[in-house]
């Protein structure tokens, strides 16, 4: 056994231990109910992540997909009372729009992506800020309850935000590894040279990796929006960098070609478990953020391929 | 004074120096040449200490020396003038020619500009170069920034005591000729101080210059001869080695190609400064090889015919229809297949199987609605590999992991898999050993049997020759003379070379 056919098992076992460790020191956490309930909490979250694992498996990167989710969170609150439920098929397009725009730019006025995003991103947050008026927006409980209730509660025992997230995941999955489009995904992410000189339409393969993140951001900040029963133009803030942190402690690395959607879920709920343990500790919710930071610098660091980087700016 | 003795050098799959014996004397101006791929390069890399040697040793008046890197080298007064230049365009001149040993005129952390300046112009003054230190190095001629490079290596004379050895690397590439006269003077009159490695593929030139000539060929020096008893004949000879062995490029299979039909042709196409007015007819069964020096425009053409680069004026006709677009999506549709030159990158996907880059580029063959039939693309992939005799223990294993023989099968069954009947190979058989170079040999015959068209690029002159149907020679990016390769006519590599040079 070397340590390059460990790796690919790095995630789920740092998982495995994680637990452990939390429920040896808090058995409460390993009781099944109250791990569901964790779980359940954290789906926005792994929705976003799903989106985002997209961008970072091509290589690239999607800093807009928080400021995504807080415009969602205004579209939605804002638009409900005229819309009903199909404002969910507003929010998703307007994710799809902005995450093609971000592809767009970067790949064909070849900006890099992590400058695309987030200048997209800071566009979406001033939509977010001007339809909101700046102000905490609040939907109204019948009309939410009526079109988007049944995407919380609980049918025996199963929180159906969990239900949800299963589903997105599989979605997901089936994009990545059964289609012509996620094989495509590999091939740029793994060697994109030979992509292009196999006769692949590159550009429109990546402009739709980028879609398809900003779609799930939307889903991401529509069930958020539902869950806290408003839409305000910060409302998202801090999912970016626990997003980025469970693609990449996942086994993405930012490099891409190798992990997947399926790796970002075991990264989700080591995030999670990571979050429980500080909880358990009593670390503050402002210091959460710098142990979560350096994480990520961590998870970076040990994933990256550096055979196919040769300069860092 | 500077030698080295029984070195060699391994890469993997490659034995890139056998036993290398190699010497410079004081004051001397030594030649190297060899074709590409003769192991020119390692060498110079291992002479300014970017490589180290496997086996052998480094002498430096009869004490062994031995190069972690580049600047141990130069302080053992070693430089090298690169053929790409390592001056930074943005800085200037006098910046340039002090690059990393800047200290000498800074006091208390300020830099002294003046004296800078003055050391700079002492540095170009050996070159015989009056330009203010000062200018931006971007806004020199190319020539001008040769010399200013130059400069910047003869600093080392400064630095060390002792002799000096400096390499020069096809210095002369794009010089004008009264340039290289220049070049040619100064460098003589620095023998005084330093002695000179020059690498070159233009033979007359590294004949006119140097003293003695090391010949390479297949990573071993195979002739060493001094200026007076030079022979041109024979050093070209040397380089390219054995007799031209038909057996070993299947010649007695090389048919009569089908002239009555035309799947791409060329029409006073032009590209940039990449090539010029090139027109040709690639027919059925044919292999059209287009020989020239590195950046020729050899490759620009190939890339234009697969739709990577779009050309600038000129008719490209491809199966009776002209192309407008030029993309590679375009031309997979066409029917062109890309074997690129650079097999790892452009070439094969690592990370992904055999499977998957086989159908990598026909996707919609083995898919419905988007979805993959990954059953039908292993039943295939395992006929392939039956069929060309790929050894991978299965389908599913990762491609570069394979051996470069092996990945360049990959990649051909990808394209003739596809249907692809015109087949672009550029240098198919780049550090290919013997056996897979035959394997490829091979399958260039059955292609054209099958009526397959082929545009190649060859790794070497013989290849050229022994392959093709029809050989064109271009020379910066235009066209100079094209060779009928009809088995019993075929040109010789003195006439190829009398073109291409």
């Amino acid at each position: 056994m070397n340590l390059e056919r460990i790796k690919p098992h790095f995630p789920w076992l740092t998982l495995l231990a994680l637990a452990l460790l939390v429920g040896i020191a808090n058995p409460s956490f390993l009781v099944p109910s109250s791990l569901l309930s964790l779980v359940a909490d954290i789906v926005p979250l792994f929705i976003m992540a799903l989106g985002m694992t997209f961008a970072i498996y091509i290589g690239g990167i999607d800093l807009s997909v928080q400021q995504l989710a807080n415009m969602v969170t205004v579209i939605a609150t804002v638009y409900l009372a005229q819309f009903g439920a199909s404002v969910a098929v507003i929010c998703i397009l307007a994710g799809l729009l902005f995450g093609a725009v971000s592809g767009y730019v970067t790949n064909r006025l070849y900006v890099p992506s992590f400058v695309s995003t987030l200048a997209m991103g800071f566009i979406a947050l001033s939509v977010a800020k001007y339809l909101s008026g700046q102000r905490a927006l609040y939907m109204d409980a019948t009309l939410r309850d009526a079109n988007f209730g049944w995407m919380f509660g609980n049918t025996a025992g199963v929180p159906h935000e969990l239900v949800i997230a299963v589903f997105l995941l599989a979605l997901a999955w089936f994009l990545q590894k059964k289609t012509t489009f996620g094989r495509a995904l590999k091939a740029i992410g793994s060697g994109e040279p030979a992509a292009v000189a196999s006769g692949l339409n590159v550009v429109r393969v990546k402009v739709l990796a980028f879609a398809v993140s900003g779609a799930f951001a939307a889903i991401a900040g529509l069930m958020f929006s539902v869950k806290l029963s408003g839409g305000d133009a910060n409302l998202a803030n801090g999912f970016l960098l626990l997003a980025i942190v469970a693609v990449l402690v996942g086994g993405t690395p930012l490099t891409g070609g190798v992990g997947g959607v399926i790796n970002t879920a075991v990264g989700t709920l080591i995030v999670m478990v990571i979050r429980a343990a500080m909880v358990y500790v009593e670390i503050s919710a402002t210091q959460q953020q710098m142990i979560f930071g350096v994480v990520l610098i961590i998870a970076i660091a040990l994933t990256i391929d550096r055979s196919k980087m040769q300069i860092v700016k | 004074m500077y030698g080295l003795r029984k070195v060699e050098k391994y890469f993997p799959g490659v034995h890139a120096l056998r036993r290398v014996d190699f010497h410079v004397n004081r004051g001397e101006i030594v030649g190297l040449v060899g074709e590409n791929g003769a192991g020119k390069s390692t060498l110079m890399k291992v002479i300014y200490g970017a490589y180290q040697p496997d086996a052998g040793g480094i002498f430096i008046d009869d004490k062994e020396v031995r190069f972690q890197n580049p600047r141990q080298a130069m302080e053992n007064g070693i430089g090298m003038v690169f053929q790409e230049q390592s001056l930074i365009p943005n800085l200037t001149v006098m910046e340039n020619i002090f690059l990393g040993y800047e200290r000498q005129f800074v006091n208390f952390g300020v830099i002294n500009w003046n004296a800078f300046a003055e050391a700079a112009k002492k540095q170009l003054a050996k070159v015989k170069l009056d330009i203010d230190p000062a200018t931006i190095t971007s806004e020199l001629s190319f020539a001008q920034r040769q010399l200013v490079d130059l400069a910047k290596v003869l600093t080392i004379e400064d630095r060390i005591e002792g002799d000096l050895v400096i390499l020069l690397d096809e210095p002369t590439s794009v010089l004008a000729r009264e340039e290289v006269e220049l070049l040619f003077g100064l460098v003589r009159g620095l023998t005084k101080r330093a002695s000179f490695i020059f690498v070159s593929h233009r033979i007359d030139e590294v004949l006119d210059l140097s003293d003695r000539i090391y010949v390479m060929k297949d990573g071993a020096i195979v002739d060493v001869v001094n200026h007076d008893e030079v022979n041109v004949d024979s050093i070209q000879h040397k380089m390219v080695g054995r007799e031209i062995d038909t057996e070993y490029y299947r010649e007695q299979k090389q048919k009569p190609y089908n002239a009555s039909e035309v799947l791409l042709s060329f029409d006073n196409v032009s590209l940039g400064t990449r090539y010029k007015d090139i027109s040709f007819e690639l027919h059925p069964g044919e292999v059209l090889c287009l020989v020239g020096t590195e950046g020729s425009g050899r490759e620009a053409i190939l890339r234009t015919v697969f739709g990577l680069e779009a050309p600038d004026s000129g008719t490209v006709t491809i199966k009776n229809e002209q192309v407008w677009h030029f993309t590679a999506e375009g031309g997979v549709w066409r029917g062109v297949g890309y074997v690129p030159r650079e097999r790892k990158i452009e070439g094969i996907v690592g990370g992904m199987n055999v499977y998957e880059n086989m159908t990598l580029s026909q996707m919609q063959n083995f898919s419905r609605a988007g979805t993959l039939l990954e059953s039908n693309e292993k039943a295939f992939a395992r006929e392939w590999i039956e069929r060309l005799g790929i050894k991978t223990p299965s389908e599913n294993k990762d491609c570069g992991g394979l051996s470069g023989g092996n990945q360049q099968k990959v990649v051909l069954a990808k394209w003739r898999s596809g249907g692809s009947d015109i087949i672009l190979l550029d240098h198919p058989t780049r550090g290919l050993d013997i056996g897979a170079k035959e394997d490829v040999y091979e399958m260039i015959r059955e292609m054209c049997d099958a009526g397959v068209g082929i545009l190649l690029v060859a790794d070497t002159l013989e290849e050229a020759i022994g392959l093709s149907h029809t050989i064109l020679v271009i020379k910066d990016g235009e066209f100079q003379k094209r060779f009928d390769g009809t088995p019993g006519s075929k040109p010789s590599l003195y006439d190829l070379l009398h073109h291409m040079i």
